[in-house]
């Protein structure tokens, strides 16, 4: 929300909302250790609070029904004293989480479905990056991602998965996905033998999955005097990235000469090194690693609203059959009104709303969406 | 034993044989003096001393070396006496398990270097020289090493497991080695050192004491690329993220650059709040929260943070910080 969108009526509309949905507490998933954790949450004023721990979930249900925040968050460390500062926490180990977002996966239709709305009076356009109202304000962008967008994240996630599964060999059942709640998926590793990786060890991780890193030495290609030279690796080349490298370009543990051949034909050394460059490009995944590599981290809490759009943070069993416009949509549908600031098509528990005027009627769960995406603000004529 | 003298077989073996340290004065001794004075020497000059004898022989020369590195009391002694020694160790585990065909002493040699030091479950294959090792296992020790070939991005990964060579696999404890070695040295108490080992160790600390005074002051003439692009933004009035904010104030601190000057630089921050950049400053100098004080980034995490754009003086270098830079004289 901006500054605009801060007015008591919304404020108002969305903690009624909110409140209601944290008291009837339907949706929360087990939390590992919770007695472990450190909570936090961003109050509507923006203001946040941290270092609350809680001993079970009703303690901290009814928090949440108390102060309704805008946004909540637990942290992914355990800690032997969650609510001290952060020095004397006493860290014991933290969940490995990965987290992808539509926004880094440069989808070619994201830019039709994104929106500039002005830091200050809340002025909306599909185009500019400056406030062209105002002329003051700075503009931030937000999104609503479309079926494209949805496929391209999906498919990003099951790239992760089978990185975790068959390459980290982490079983399924320590693995959780989590759609955000806005425009991406979390993935929560618990894996006990994860847990006391430090920042360097995960920040190793994520290179590999994203492909950061690998050199032309590891598939047997080494610069030399005379350009280049063949040297096949003791431990082979049909495991891991080695193996996603030699596949693609069809040579395997004993292509030594065919090896030779390919270098040759793209050039050289550094010509071959850019080839390997591009594929690994093509079989990385698009994680966040800054999330993934810190070990003190709050993340946003699973079965809580999001804040910026009002869908739930949400466990996903299925990615393939999973519809986050669906399944994370939880909240109410009595109706209430609202001004629209552009015009706008989406999709909720599945029915369409054309939202072509500048005051609608909609089920309060549109409303919520469209109000916290900044689009929208409630109607003072209910 | 001879090769592994660091087991506690070979503890046993001195406690056994009721040995004291004032048996070292004795003449017969000598000889295993200037032993341990040769493999040190050697070791300080940064060669491996491959010379070996019989078991009783190392033993004693092991604690020989350690006495000594003790006596001679130089923190840069130790450090480099105890890398040496795990590197002479590393050769001997190294041919061990390439050439012993007996997988029962393969097996034991293993447990007790692998898993009863370091608590590393490691599977050595019978039949080749290839073994593996858990991904977190792997990880705890190869994220500390600086070579790229050490990411886990370069190694044979299948299932959870790391699956490396023999020499690869004993390479990974090498730190271990050598930090179990200088730790044994530091935790030694030695009431009184044998008059003879004491003569030698004066002898070494006058020759060796000049050698290690290396942390020269340097001078930086060139900003690297990734601190020069961070520079631009921020002079752009763009936003930076926490991450490359976090790389300008610790390299800027880290060259000696006040923190009034590292503050000055982030002035033109379109969310610029004076009293939280000089809290953040503060706190990465460590003068506040931890008291702690940041090191730079290195260009590893660097480039997995996309805040790298290395040009080509930049290769080989695992720091920012060693970039553009000359030894003041």
């Amino acid at each position: 929300m901006n500054q605009t969108e801060y007015t008591n009526e919304n404020i108002k509309f969305l903690k009624d909302i909110f409140r209601k949905y944290y008291f009837e507490n339907k949706y929360f998933p087990y939390l590992y250790s919770i007695e472990k954790r450190e909570f936090g949450y961003r109050k509507f004023d923006s203001l946040v609070v941290r270092h609350l721990s809680f001993k079970n979930i009703g303690e901290l249900v009814a928090e949440l029904v108390r102060n309704v925040p805008l946004d909540v968050y637990y942290s992914n460390a355990y800690y032997g004293f969650p609510s001290n500062p952060i020095n004397e926490k006493q860290w014991e180990g933290a969940d490995l989480i990965f987290d992808i977002d539509i926004k880094d996966l440069n989808i070619p239709c994201f830019h039709d479905h994104t929106f500039y709305i002005c830091n200050l009076c809340g002025f909306v356009n599909s185009k500019q990056k400056l406030c062209i109202n105002c002329n003051k304000g700075k503009t931030y962008d937000i999104s609503i991602p479309c079926k494209r967008c949805i496929i391209a994240i999906k498919k990003e996630a099951a790239k992760l998965l089978e990185f975790l599964r068959s390459d980290l060999g982490i079983e399924e059942k320590f693995i959780e996905i989590f759609f955000s709640g806005n425009a991406g998926f979390h993935f929560h590793v618990n894996d006990p033998n994860m847990r006391n990786l430090d920042s360097n060890s995960r920040s190793n991780v994520t290179d590999y999955i994203i492909g950061n890193g690998f050199m032309c030495e590891s598939i047997g290609v080494r610069k030399s005097r005379n350009g280049f030279m063949i040297k096949l690796p003791k431990s082979g080349i049909m495991n891991g990235w080695r193996k996603k490298i030699a596949s693609s370009m069809g040579i395997n543990q004993k292509s030594e000469l065919k090896l030779r051949h390919l270098v040759e034909a793209s050039g050289g050394y550094d010509e071959f090194r850019n080839e390997i460059n591009s594929i690994t490009k093509k079989f990385g995944v698009h994680i966040d690693s800054q999330v993934t590599n810190d070990i003190h981290r709050v993340f946003r809490l699973p079965g809580s609203i999001n804040g910026k759009s009002g869908l739930t943070k949400t466990k996903c069993d299925d990615l393939e059959s999973f519809n986050p416009n669906n399944d994370a949509c939880m909240l109410d549908d009595s109706e209430v009104y609202i001004n629209l600031k552009t015009k706008l098509k989406i999709n909720l528990k599945n029915n369409n709303f054309k939202l072509d005027n500048v005051i609608e009627k909609v089920p309060s769960y549109v409303a919520v969406y469209v109000v916290c995406k900044g689009l929208a603000t409630i109607s003072k004529n209910q | 034993m001879a090769k592994y003298p660091f087991l506690q077989e070979a503890s046993d073996y001195i406690q056994e044989t009721k040995f004291d340290f004032a048996e070292f004065d004795r003449p017969e001794m000598i000889h295993i003096i200037n032993r341990a004075v040769e493999k040190l020497e050697n070791e300080l000059k940064g060669k491996i001393y491959s010379n070996l004898d019989e078991y009783e022989i190392e033993i004693m020369t092991f604690l020989v070396s350690l006495l000594l590195i003790k006596s001679i009391g130089l923190e840069e002694v130790s450090k480099k006496c105890s890398l040496f020694e795990a590197m002479r160790v590393e050769r001997f585990l190294s041919t061990d398990l390439s050439n012993e065909r007996s997988s029962q002493k393969k097996k034991l040699l293993v447990q007790k270097i692998f898993q009863d030091l370091f608590n590393i479950n490691i599977d050595f294959d019978s039949t080749s020289s290839i073994c593996k090792l858990s991904i977190p296992d792997y990880l705890l020790r190869a994220s500390k090493m600086y070579e790229q070939e050490w990411k886990l991005i370069n190694r044979s990964v299948k299932d959870g497991y790391v699956y490396l060579d023999t020499d690869e696999a004993v390479r990974l404890i090498r730190n271990e080695l050598s930090n179990l070695i200088y730790t044994r040295v530091k935790n030694m108490k030695v009431y009184e050192v044998p008059i003879l080992i004491k003569s030698k160790a004066d002898e070494l600390r006058k020759k060796y004491s000049g050698r290690y005074v290396y942390r020269n002051q340097f001078k930086i003439l060139e900003y690297p690329p990734c601190i020069k692009h961070a520079m631009e933004i921020i002079n752009k009035g763009e936003n930076l993220p926490h991450s490359a904010r976090f790389m300008l104030a610790t390299y800027m601190l880290a060259i000696g650059k006040t923190e009034e000057e590292v503050i000055e630089i982030f002035k033109n921050s379109p969310d610029y709040n004076e009293k939280i950049t000089r809290y953040q400053v503060e706190h990465l100098a460590g003068k506040k929260g931890s008291h702690i004080k940041y090191s730079v980034p290195s260009c590893d995490r660097l480039r997995s943070e996309d805040l790298c754009f290395a040009v080509k003086e930049c290769e080989n270098l695992i720091n920012p910080i060693q970039f553009g830079r000359r030894k003041l004289t």
